[in-house]
């Protein structure tokens, strides 16, 4: 249960941009959630959103279609 | 009856050799494990209480616990398949007893989204560390946090399921009138609350 599996992180420009995406994806039931951006991403602050490493396309697709823009996507080391 | 003595023996071994006991039974019938120091009566007795078995301890001194089983007949026989490995839940094995206060569903002062957001990433952040808290407490307006609607269930529910004790103040639910919202977790009272936070040694409060 505490083992740590690859997931999605996709990271934003500001805070405010993480928590307006996670608005949307709620509204869209787009799957994921907003966590702190893990320390492997960026020594920085900040919010990002973490999803199932399958569930990459979908966001991805989603995103573009509503001009959602994004830093950078990871795929990361969490429990 | 058989007796065991597992004086001076380091967790696992009493559980070990009370279990290689309870084996050569082969039958119902009583073991009787001596042990040095409470923390082995603990193991023992959590272990003959996940295999339903009778169990009573007794303190002679402060170096000298007797710890009684009994076993019943269909015990003693799934004992003799009993494979699971004995347990060593040892607490405060030098562990800091760590005890988290959410008293609010936001984290610090100023905007309340970002307070909101914020909190729910401290208690994601909190389920991510390599060790867990002892204990959670909830109240006041952070009680919506362990109630239906809150996005930190899934961690808390998480937490909750490795051992973390998660407690909301019942006086809050009762005030918010949530109280058949609460997800996660049990409902405690104040007196429980200061108990926790006087055998704490730490309280860490976001």
């Amino acid at each position: 249960m505490r083992e740590k599996t690859l997931q999605l992180v996709i990271s934003f420009s500001s805070t405010a941009h993480a928590m307006a995406v996670e608005k949307y994806c709620l509204e869209h039931d787009l799957p994921g959630r907003l966590i702190p951006v893990p320390k492997e991403v960026t020594a920085g602050c900040g919010l990002a959103w973490k999803a199932a490493l399958s569930e990459k396309e979908i966001l991805l697709e989603a995103f573009e279609k509503e001009n959602i823009t994004y830093d950078g996507v990871y795929e990361v080391l969490l429990r | 009856m058989i007796k065991v003595n597992a004086m001076g023996d380091a967790c696992p071994i009493p559980v070990v050799k009370t279990k290689e006991a309870i084996k050569s039974l082969n039958g119902a019938g009583e073991v009787e494990t001596m042990v040095d120091n409470e923390i082995a009566v603990q193991n023992l007795t959590k272990m003959a209480n996940q295999k339903g078995y009778g169990v009573k301890s007794e303190k002679i001194s402060n170096t000298e616990f007797k710890v009684t089983m009994t076993i019943g007949e269909g015990q003693a026989e799934e004992a003799k398949n009993d494979t699971t490995e004995a347990e060593c839940i040892v607490p405060n094995n030098g562990k800091k007893n760590r005890v988290v206060v959410i008293t609010s569903s936001k984290m610090g002062e100023g905007d309340e989204q970002l307070g909101t957001n914020l909190m729910k990433a401290f208690i994601y952040a909190l389920g991510q560390q390599d060790e867990l808290p002892n204990t959670i407490l909830l109240y006041n307006g952070g009680a919506h946090v362990s109630c239906e609607g809150s996005l930190s269930l899934e961690d808390l529910k998480s937490m909750e399921a490795q051992g973390v004790e998660i407690l909301t103040c019942g006086t809050c639910l009762n005030f918010y009138g949530i109280a058949d919202k609460l997800a996660v977790g049990g409902v405690t009272n104040m007196y429980d609350i200061v108990e926790k936070m006087e055998n704490a040694d730490l309280i860490i409060r976001p």
